[in-house]
């Protein structure tokens, strides 16, 4: 039985509820006040995960924290096709590398949604300026990707683990005022995303319009 | 130089890469955000930013592929002439709001997405733009003043090859050309062209790419070390009276447009297919279920309904039923207008509202019937939303418009010859009980009609939906009555004798009272009852209408009482 200790609004925990979602997965969910309670400080929470940070999964007795590891962990165990976190050595080293990069959005992007809607104490033209920083080279990577047949960050045919870590806070990040007039390639990615069947929505995130179909 | 927010300069604001279908790209051009999408009949729209309701950025919304949508309220607007076909807290039957969001000029050459602030300039091709296959570079987003990027660009010429500066913020040098798209007072975009498609296309891109970005981060460098200029201020007109009104209901405006017979052609037996098209440019927005008057050669005036779908506003395609009993109308078409000719239509009036909130929507259609709802099915279609449509036609007729409906992804059930004992018990099935959220949608001969009201009725359906539009009158119109009305507005109080209708006499007193089918079907000539007693003869109104004793139709209805007072 999957438990996920879950905040809504947070983009982390919506990675976590999204692929459980493609990959049809039953889970409970243990909602977690993380504002304004911060019950993610509360004792019962840093005695599953010292950390202190959201999300938590428990599969039976194995309690797991950071978004990223939990997605690994459920693409591994529970995708029967393999194709969210490849087995091979090459492609973990991409994902893994663009698990890193979502960390970075998060500690930019969603620094500076915390700060203007949560109101946390971050250095918001700082977090915005590293939130740009990051954007532009993902628009060049993406955008590059097209014209090379490429439609998602990692090189498979097909969206990985890496696609779900680095979305969210992506498209949250008007709500810590970073446009993306300037990044069309990675507008344009996250109408993809968007439409990966299974795709389920939160707060700030809506769904794509239907793909044209060619006849 | 300085920016101008209402420089008339046309400026690339996109590449047509940019734009695939169903995405929405987010563009910004002197201080304006623009919305830009590409409509899957291949038409690009650049309209401003916001949707006109509540001012969220319609780049969110959704690209159907013939409206787009915006998700957060779910008002829709058309492509091409960005007219508002769908308010969702409208009641229903409402007529639509004459709503347009704001659009921007558009053209797509080179390889490039082109507009520009206003309509006060036509297009002109940049000097040497013809004669080559353009290859478009990445474009270089930068933050910095766009007369700074543009000396910058230059200063990238070589020194034996000086840049040669072009109208509209462009500069070329080699066989390449930079274009500076000023999206505000401190932010520009480069916008660069090759000449032809080079040998190795990702390897050149990646070259300039690089070029460009070295560049990029050097003006951003320079700019931050100088106070930003003060970003542009474009003023927003209101949005006129006229658009944004509730115009009354189903009173033509009076305006109408001329168009031509681009085709004629047999679409069925007994069922001819006329396409009218705009003389130049669109036609206007057009809402499913919606109609046109005709004004024929012989002076008449009939009502056909649209067939087309979303955003298809370059013709209209209608079907007219050749028979021989018709009272000269459709036989006038049919037999005398030719492909080529000039006709007037009225605008479009919607007498037939789609909601695009139900769970479950069926659709019956019985012979010529299927005009309106085709273009329903067609929207829903567009949209994905669930329907049904049930299309039945006498034994021996043919199927109109079969080739359009057998292309839509809906259930499209075809019901050729059933004998008439059989109609009743195929309808019954085809609705099933009501639940929540499910509306129905019907046209044809009025016995068909009946049926399927009666039949909906019986199996839970409530009037709110159904939806039935009868395109003639069947009944036999009694006029034998005689009464008096008092206009109130007018303050006038006549008599009406046996054999004349209400409309006629007000005619002789010399009020100017619109119509539009004389027979009770249209809904044109609606009209308040603030007293008396009510003898309906109309196919417009449903039973509660009816039995509301508010409303009637002066063309054929009269009073069982000796005195009726119009809202007049």
């Amino acid at each position: 039985m999957i438990t996920l200790y879950d905040f809504e609004l947070s983009g982390n925990c919506y990675k976590l509820r999204l692929l459980m979602s493609i990959l049809k997965l039953r889970y409970d969910i243990v909602p977690v006040d993380f504002y304004p309670g911060r019950q993610h400080k509360a004792d019962w929470f840093l005695r599953l995960n010292p950390f202190g940070q959201l999300p938590v999964l428990k599969d039976d007795d194995l309690v797991l924290s950071d978004s990223g590891a939990i997605l690994a962990y459920l693409a591994r165990k529970y995708d029967e096709t393999g194709l969210w976190f490849p087995d091979d050595p090459a492609v973990t080293a991409e994902v893994l590398r663009w698990h890193a990069v979502a960390d970075d959005i998060t500690s930019t992007a969603s620094a500076a949604r915390l700060a203007l809607g949560f109101f946390y104490d971050f250095d918001v033209p700082k977090a915005q300026a590293g939130a740009h920083r990051i954007f532009r080279l993902m628009d060049e990577h993406l955008w590059f990707g097209e014209r090379e047949g490429r439609d998602w960050l990692c090189s498979p045919a097909h969206p990985t683990t890496a696609d779900i870590a680095c979305f969210p806070y992506v498209m949250l990040s008007e709500e810590g005022g970073i446009g993306r007039q300037d990044y069309p390639a990675l507008r344009r990615w996250t109408d993809r995303v968007r439409r990966i069947p299974g795709f389920t929505v939160m707060s700030g995130i809506f769904p794509a319009g239907q793909a044209l179909e060619i006849a | 130089m300085t920016l101008s927010v209402s420089d008339p300069t046309w400026y690339p604001i996109a590449s047509s890469e940019d734009l695939p279908f169903r995405h929405v790209y987010a563009g910004q051009l002197l201080g304006r955000e623009l919305a830009v999408w590409r409509a899957d009949d291949g038409n690009v729209n650049v309209w401003e930013n916001r949707c006109l309701h509540r001012g969220v950025r319609l780049s969110i919304g959704i690209n159907e592929g013939g409206e787009l949508k915006c998700q957060y309220h779910g008002w829709r607007y058309a492509n091409r002439s960005a007219g508002c076909t769908y308010i969702p807290a409208h009641p229903a039957d409402a007529p639509a709001r004459r709503i347009q969001n704001r659009t921007y000029p558009v053209r797509e050459a080179y390889g490039l997405i082109w507009s520009a602030a206003n309509d006060e300039q036509a297009f002109r091709p940049f000097p040497g733009a013809e004669g080559h296959d353009w290859f478009a570079l990445r474009p270089m987003p930068v933050n910095a003043a766009p007369e700074d990027v543009l000396a910058a660009l230059a200063g990238l010429a070589p020194d034996d090859q000086p840049a040669d500066l072009l109208p509209g913020l462009a500069v070329r040098f080699g066989g390449t050309y930079y274009f500076v798209q000023p999206v505000d007072a401190c932010r520009a975009v480069i916008r660069g062209l090759l000449a032809e498609p080079p040998a190795e296309p990702v390897a050149t891109l990646r070259h300039y790419n690089e070029t460009l970005t070295k560049l990029r981060d050097r003006l951003e460098r320079a700019a931050r070390k100088k106070p930003a200029p003060e970003p542009l201020q474009p003023a927003f007109d209101k949005v006129s009276a006229d658009l944004a009104t509730m115009p009354d209901i189903a009173i033509p405006k009076g305006n109408t447009i001329t168009v031509v017979v681009k085709r004629k052609w047999t679409s069925a037996d007994g069922v001819i297919g006329f396409e009218l098209a705009a003389r130049t440019g669109h036609l206007p927005t057009f809402q499913p279920g919606a109609h046109i008057d005709i004004h024929l050669p012989n002076g008449m005036t009939r009502q056909y309904s649209i067939t087309n779908g979303p955003g298809e506003l370059m013709s209209y395609i209608i079907g007219v039923k050749a028979e021989s009993a018709s009272k000269g109308g459709s036989k006038v078409l049919v037999e005398t207008v030719r492909e080529g000719d000039l006709l007037s239509i009225s605008e479009p009036r919607n007498n037939f509202p789609l909601r695009r909130d139900a769970t479950r929507t069926v659709l019956i259609a019985g012979g010529i019937g299927i005009t309106p709802l085709l273009s329903m099915a067609r929207f829903l279609d567009k949209s994905s939303l669930p329907y049904e449509l049930h299309y039945f036609t006498r034994a021996g007729e043919t199927v109109a418009f079969r080739a359009d409906l057998e292309a839509l992804h809906g259930k499209v059930t075809f019901h050729t010859g059933v004998p008439r004992d059989e109609i009743g018990a195929t309808i019954a099935s085809a609705l099933g009980q009501w639940s929540m959220a499910q509306h129905v949608y019907v046209c044809g001969p009025g016995p068909m009609l009946e049926t399927v009201r009666e039949t909906a009725a019986a199996q839970g359906w409530p009037e709110e939906a159904i939806h039935f539009e009868y395109f003639k009158n069947d009944k036999v119109i009694d006029n034998s009555s005689a009464f008096d009305v008092e206009l109130a507005r007018s303050a006038m109080t006549l008599h009406v004798p046996s054999g004349k209708t209400i409309m006629e006499v007000m005619r002789d007193a010399g009020l100017t009272v619109p119509s539009s089918c004389e027979q009770g079907a249209c809904g044109t000539c609606l009209t308040t009852v603030i007293e008396g007693d009510v003898d309906h003869q109309d196919v417009y109104l449903n039973n509660s209408e009816k039995a509301s004793n508010r409303c009637m139709m002066t063309c054929v209805s009269r009073a069982k009482s000796a005195r009726l007072v119009l809202d007049i």
